[in-house]
């Protein structure tokens, strides 16, 4: 029974040390340890997007295709600030504040009036909306080469014999102290407890009175900042490119779908796999060509794991 | 018999409007609006694929796009690899297309709603990365056919060797696409389907198939996507990887709902949504990332305002109009 209940946990962590001892066999040890770390800190930000996408999701029944967009116009109005000359922790504040402000834009003047709609048009409704805040990005700031650096790229740690950026373990430990925090938010807050009401049945928590208003506004700010915080970390590790990192939003869903679109932890797990098998299979000569695949190839395989066994029946709500 | 080959109003404007620009509009047109309205026309068909799938079943695949390219792989495959005339391709395309949908389909098909549209998005973004690290056959050596420089020449269909005749011919698949889903919808798949979408419960228990039916709505739009596809591929005489990002799926359907899923004509407003303003944005010289906000300003307002889409508005509207002045008449 025991091990009945861990089965999916020992199936990952055997699964994760054969990808890992697979591709990272005959590479010296080190080596092998810097792509798992560095892949470590893109999984954090696979599933920091994902983490905000769930939340979301649950508190509002919307999944919400314009985190990336707001977390992109967040960094490019920090890339700004600094260029101006203003002191940076002002622009990694406003960078919060504008994917804050758009994501609340959204929430309160936008998604009431979708209420009443199927769950995908909703989706595709804010799709609607990324769109509009990434034209207007790419309108304000043409494309051109531009980087953001955190004075944390400097400082390394060294870990093990491996010499880690600040950044990195920041993003990773955020990711972790984030699901951590959200889920004790959740478990021991009087708004928690309404939001988990909700997504639980949102027409029985309505009738009993819960302010869903203010609830899905406390949500959507939560989505806001992650996606600020997110799009910051992305430009700042991987690229500043507005139609980058709103297209982020696509490996977060997957590393959403991983945790069912409920379960932050598996969202965590999921995300952070996905990072590492990713940097992995730039290890191999073959996949090293198409490894951004691999978070989709994850998370539909994660799909078919969980329904197998399952029977077409009459199903209730999707 | 008679019920089955019975053309509804709406249907004649269609055949109408069809006659119309296979007729006129290719005459009328420069090189470069022959083009915009070619692949207009491809992505009708495959735009029709979609919106039958979403409205007849509920379903919502975020891959048609990729299932286009699919196709235009298939197509640009055998065109450089045998002889084959083009309506062979574009068969053999549209054919494996179904097949691939198939495929992508049955484990899918346990889910619904939202989780369907997940695992499209899925199938997108991977085939969005396959495509792009593998890119389009262009005449090369080897399975994957590429080589650089400019690449070798593609077939058009005999019948259709010029720009105007192929968007006649063009124009004419997609009116077959249409009479091909209508068909459907007229016999027993059709009822299957009606049943489906009222509820998959009493579909059930009224002993219908829910798993064949569903997989047979997603092979036929796996259908049109693959062969609007290869007729992409017989345009342009070569893809880009560019051309099927699966945001660029997101965005069929999106404007697949801004049109409405439920006429044709929802359909052609996505098509020409889709391809024929951005050309005239173009023309106009306004800056291209504003197009985008235009396009997510008006996918906003249509979802919000008007359910049944753009087309189920302008209908409404036209009824009410037609109404009012019977009534007036009376």
């Amino acid at each position: 029974m025991a091990l009945a209940r861990y089965k999916n946990w020992l199936l990952w962590a055997v699964l994760m040390a054969v990808v890992i001892g697979w591709f990272g066999w005959g590479g010296r040890p080190q080596m092998v340890g810097l792509f798992v770390a560095s892949g470590l800190a893109v999984g954090s930000l696979y599933a920091l997007g994902g983490i905000g996408i769930v939340v979301l999701y649950r508190a509002t029944g919307v999944l919400n295709f314009a985190g990336g967009a707001a977390g992109a116009a967040g960094a490019m109005t920090a890339w700004q600030l600094s260029e101006w000359g203003l002191w940076d922790p002002i622009g990694w504040l406003a960078c919060l504040a504008v994917a804050l402000a758009i994501t609340l834009v959204y929430g309160r003047l936008i998604a009431p009036r979708l209420a009443w709609r199927e769950t995908v048009v909703k989706a595709v409704a804010t799709l609607g909306f990324a769109l509009i805040v990434l034209g207007l990005v790419s309108f304000l700031w043409i494309d051109d080469p531009r980087a953001i650096t955190l004075p944390t790229d400097g400082i390394g740690v060294r870990i093990l014999g491996m010499r880690i950026t600040a950044t990195r373990l920041i993003v990773f430990a955020a990711s972790i102290l984030i699901v951590f925090g959200i889920w004790l938010f959740l478990a021991r807050t009087r708004v928690g407890l309404q939001m988990r009401a909700l997504a639980n049945d949102r027409d029985l928590a309505a009738l009993m009175g819960i302010p869903i208003l203010r609830v899905e506004t406390i949500a959507w700010g939560i989505s806001g900042v992650l996606a600020g915080f997110t799009g910051l970390m992305f430009a700042d590790l991987i690229r500043l490119e507005p139609t980058v990192i709103t297209f982020m939003v696509i490996p977060s869903i997957a590393a959403a779908i991983c945790g069912r679109l409920e379960n932050l932890t598996v969202v965590l797990l999921g995300g952070l796999s996905m990072g590492v098998i990713e940097n992995m299979l730039t290890l191999s000569p073959v996949l090293r060509g198409v490894r951004p695949i691999a978070p989709f190839v994850i998370a539909a395989l994660v799909l078919l794991y969980y329904q197998r066994g399952q029977r077409l029946t009459f199903g209730g709500r999707d | 018999m008679k019920r089955l080959f019975h053309v509804t109003p709406s249907g004649w404007a269609g055949f109408a409007l069809a006659a119309f620009a296979i007729v006129v509009l290719p005459g009328l047109s420069s090189s470069y609006w022959l083009s915009v309205f070619t692949s207009a026309g491809c992505f009708l068909l495959a735009i029709s694929g979609v919106a039958f799938l979403y409205a007849r079943l509920g379903m919502v695949s975020l891959t048609q796009v990729g299932l286009m390219g699919v196709g235009g792989w298939v197509a640009l495959r055998l065109n450089h690899a045998f002889d084959f005339p083009f309506e062979v391709n574009l068969a053999l395309a549209a054919l494996s297309t179904m097949v691939f949908g198939w495929v992508l389909a049955l484990p899918a098909l346990r889910m619904r709603g939202l989780y369907l549209a997940l695992v499209t998005l899925m199938a997108a973004g991977g085939l969005e990365i396959l495509f792009a690290t593998f890119q389009f056959p262009n005449g090369g050596e080897g399975f994957w056919g590429v080589k650089t420089g400019s690449s070798d020449p593609f077939r058009r269909p005999f019948l259709a060797q010029s720009a105007e005749d192929y968007l006649r011919y063009v124009l004419i698949c997609a009116v077959l696409g249409f009479l091909f889903i209508e068909l459907h919808r007229r016999l027993q798949p059709g009822r299957a389907w009606a049943l489906i979408r009222r509820s998959e419960a009493a579909a059930m228990a009224a002993g219908v198939n829910v798993t064949l039916y569903k997989t047979w709505a997603f092979g036929i739009t796996g259908l049109l996507g693959g062969a609007a596809g290869a007729l992409l591929a017989g345009s342009l005489g070569l893809l880009d990887d560019g051309t099927f990002r699966a945001s660029e799926s997101v965005m069929i359907f999106a404007l697949a709902v801004v049109g409405g899923a439920r006429s044709w004509q929802g359909a052609l407003i996505a098509a020409i949504l889709y391809k024929v303003l951005p050309a005239l944005l173009n023309i106009w010289g306004v800056y291209a990332d504003l197009s985008f906000v235009i396009f997510g300003a008006g996918l906003l307002h249509a979802v919000i305002t008007a359910p049944d889409g753009l087309a189920g508005q302008a209908l409404g509207g036209l009824k009410a109009l037609l109404r009012g002045k019977d009534r007036r008449d009376a």
